[in-house]
């Protein structure tokens, strides 16, 4: 059941919501008036857009391709996403969820599956753009029970990157404190393909919400949805009353 | 199932929609049969609050009969009497657990929204657009409960749906607002906005031992009823000079504790409101802010609040922590909020009883729909 809760339209509701909050975040709020439509409009373009760049004024995936090669001389280092969380369960329990790397696919919607194929080897499934699987081989490379686990590709990867996630107790009794990070190649590259692949066009979005999905899934068992609840309005033409 | 439907800015219908269903095995479906208007709602109808989509389902203080569970549902059953409150909370995260569901980490389906607006995602509620999960309201014949077993309020035996229904809302809105203010023996209170919220600020003031409150609006109906159902002095600020009518009041002092019950309008008034309380206010005091806000507010005059050493509060309420305390106080007869409901209409008339409700025509202080 849970596994099977993907949210509709992941990336795509970042764009509307970041408009939200360039409306929300100061002049507008007076000009009262997002004109009728306008946030249908949004909504509409933000879930049939696909692959949608928040952060980048909506600019298709395609487009961010096509232009790969200026943003490696725009971005030459290798580039790090982190992604932090407090989690009310213990660091023992977190740490077990994450272990498993067969939960993955659940944090993250790009993910397809991950085999595990040896105590340290996996092999990580993924949906591309235009649902062209992408695969490659990880290995965990360091391994602290219940503080530490980071991996990279294997050596000869077509899509290297590196990502660790290290679980720490909050103060005070207030459960784990869990940092995701992920390094990989400037956007154009092998590995920001690979982290596209895997995260969608917003990686940093992506992370967090990784997080969020983990943190929900270990204290409440679930995830939230709005998806199949009923809603109105009628097609143009619709009689129906 | 009937439904009131946003179709665009002030364009509301009742229309016929899929009946809901349970989506999560934490789900109720409860069959609706009181849900108040509330004056949160008015922004999201006219587009200010610009977050609403075509067809979203309107509605978040309601009671109802729970018809249906979902199998990991184990405190609530077929049959239970009871009320829900807007902010939806997950049960079981931090802010859940010490009584602040309206923070909650986890209800918001998404919580992309306000993240990057606020900082942090707030948590979801019902009817409230889709920055706070676009969760489809209670204006309708039936609706989905989340995470019943946290959010379905019990009511007790022996009190009616006309009074319990609006424990979802404006009575645990009204005691926040009071609460937080932390109101000592003595204090004098001062709310501004006497709609349903204020209304039970002022009642709810009293209780926490507020030696006098004054209820500050401009519509004679709303006036009367602070006086008459909530022991308050009457302020009429278009007719007074407001600071000078609080200093007489107050010795000079000005009032100790200053309550916005107003929040958002429709014509952006809300910073004078705020403005006004921290100019009124005396020093020392405290601001307590209950009404609903959504975006920046300028030119607040953060000079004064420094200097004169206020303390401010704020927040969502969290309905659910304080319904036990608060169907005590009913049930003890301290609290009566049966009065705010003065129109209850069919859900077929939905459409013209917001109409009604936002140009205060009537006397309408709440209109009340049942499906």
């Amino acid at each position: 059941m849970i596994g099977t809760v993907r949210r509709s339209a992941g990336h795509g509701m970042a764009g509307t919501a970041e408009r939200w909050t360039a409306i929300m975040g100061g002049v507008v709020l007076g000009l009262a008036g997002a004109r009728r439509g306008d946030w249908l409009g949004l909504a509409l373009a933000a879930a049939g857009g696909g692959l949608v760049l928040a952060g980048a004024g909506a600019v298709p995936l395609a487009e961010r391709v096509r232009d790969a090669a200026a943003m490696r001389r725009a971005h030459p280092e290798p580039r790090t996403v982190q992604a932090n969380v407090t989690i009310r369960a213990g660091r023992e329990a977190v740490f077990r969820h994450w272990r498993n790397l067969s939960h993955l696919p659940r944090l993250m919607d790009h993910l397809d599956r991950v085999e595990v194929l040896s105590a340290t080897r996996s092999r990580w499934v993924a949906r591309g753009p235009g649902g062209v699987p992408v695969v490659w081989h990880s290995v965990i490379d360091k391994e602290r029970p219940d503080e530490l686990i980071s991996w990279h590709t294997e050596e000869g990867a077509d899509l290297p990157h590196r990502g660790s996630v290290l679980f720490r107790d909050a103060p005070g009794g207030r459960g784990t404190e869990v940092s995701f990070t992920l390094a990989y190649d400037p956007p154009g590259g092998a590995g920001g393909r690979a982290v596209a692949a895997l995260f969608g066009a917003a990686p940093e979005q992506q992370a967090r919400e990784a997080l969020r999905r983990l943190k929900c899934l270990m204290e409440t068992g679930t995830q939230p949805t709005i998806a199949g609840q009923p809603r109105g309005g009628r097609a143009p033409g619709d009689r129906k009353r | 199932m009937k439904a009131l439907c946003w179709n665009g800015i002030d364009d509301l219908r009742v229309e016929r929609v899929p009946d809901p269903a349970i989506l999560d095995p934490g789900d109720a479906i409860v069959r609706v049969r009181l849900s108040s208007v509330c004056g949160s709602d008015l922004p999201l109808i006219s587009g200010r609050m610009p977050t609403m989509k075509p067809g979203d389902i309107l509605g978040r203080e309601f009671l109802g009969e729970v018809v249906e569970t979902g199998p990991a549902v184990r405190h609530r059953g077929r049959g239970d009497r009871v009320i829900v409150a807007a902010a939806i909370g997950c049960g079981k995260c931090r802010f859940c657990q010490t009584g602040r569901s309206a923070l909650c980490d986890n209800s918001n389906p998404q919580p992309e929204w306000t993240e990057s607006a606020y900082g942090h995602g707030t948590g979801g509620a019902f009817g409230s657009g889709h920055a706070f999960g676009g969760y489809a309201g209670s204006h309708a014949e039936y609706v989905r409960v989340p995470f019943v077993d946290h959010n379905g309020i019990r009511v007790p035996d022996g009190i009616p749906d006309e009074t319990a229904v609006f424990v979802s809302g404006a009575v645990p809105t009204g005691f926040a607002a009071a609460d937080m203010a932390r109101i000592e023996p003595g204090d004098v209170v001062a709310v501004w906005g006497c709609g349903g919220v204020g209304q039970m600020a002022m009642r709810c003031a009293r209780l926490l031992g507020a030696a006098g409150v004054i209820g500050i609006d401009r519509r004679p109906d709303r006036l009367e009823a602070a006086q008459m159902k909530a022991g308050a002095e009457p302020l009429d600020d278009t007719r007074v000079d407001l600071f000078d009518a609080l200093q007489a009041m107050t010795g000079g002092r000005g009032p100790d504790v200053c309550i916005d019950a107003v929040g958002m309008t429709a014509e952006g008034t809300e910073g004078a409101v705020l403005r006004a309380m921290v100019a009124c206010c005396r020093k020392g005091g405290t601001l307590s802010v209950i009404g609903d806000h959504a975006g920046h507010m300028d030119r607040f005059p953060m000079g004064a609040a420094v200097n004169k050493g206020l303390t401010i509060r704020m927040g969502p309420p969290d309905g659910r922590h304080t319904a036990e305390r608060l169907f005590g106080l009913i049930g003890s007869g301290d609290l009566d909020p049966s009065y705010l409901m003065t129109h209850k209409w069919p859900l077929d008339d939905a459409a013209r009883g917001y109409h009604m409700f936002r140009t205060r025509t009537d006397n309408c202080m709440r209109v009340v729909f049942a499906p």
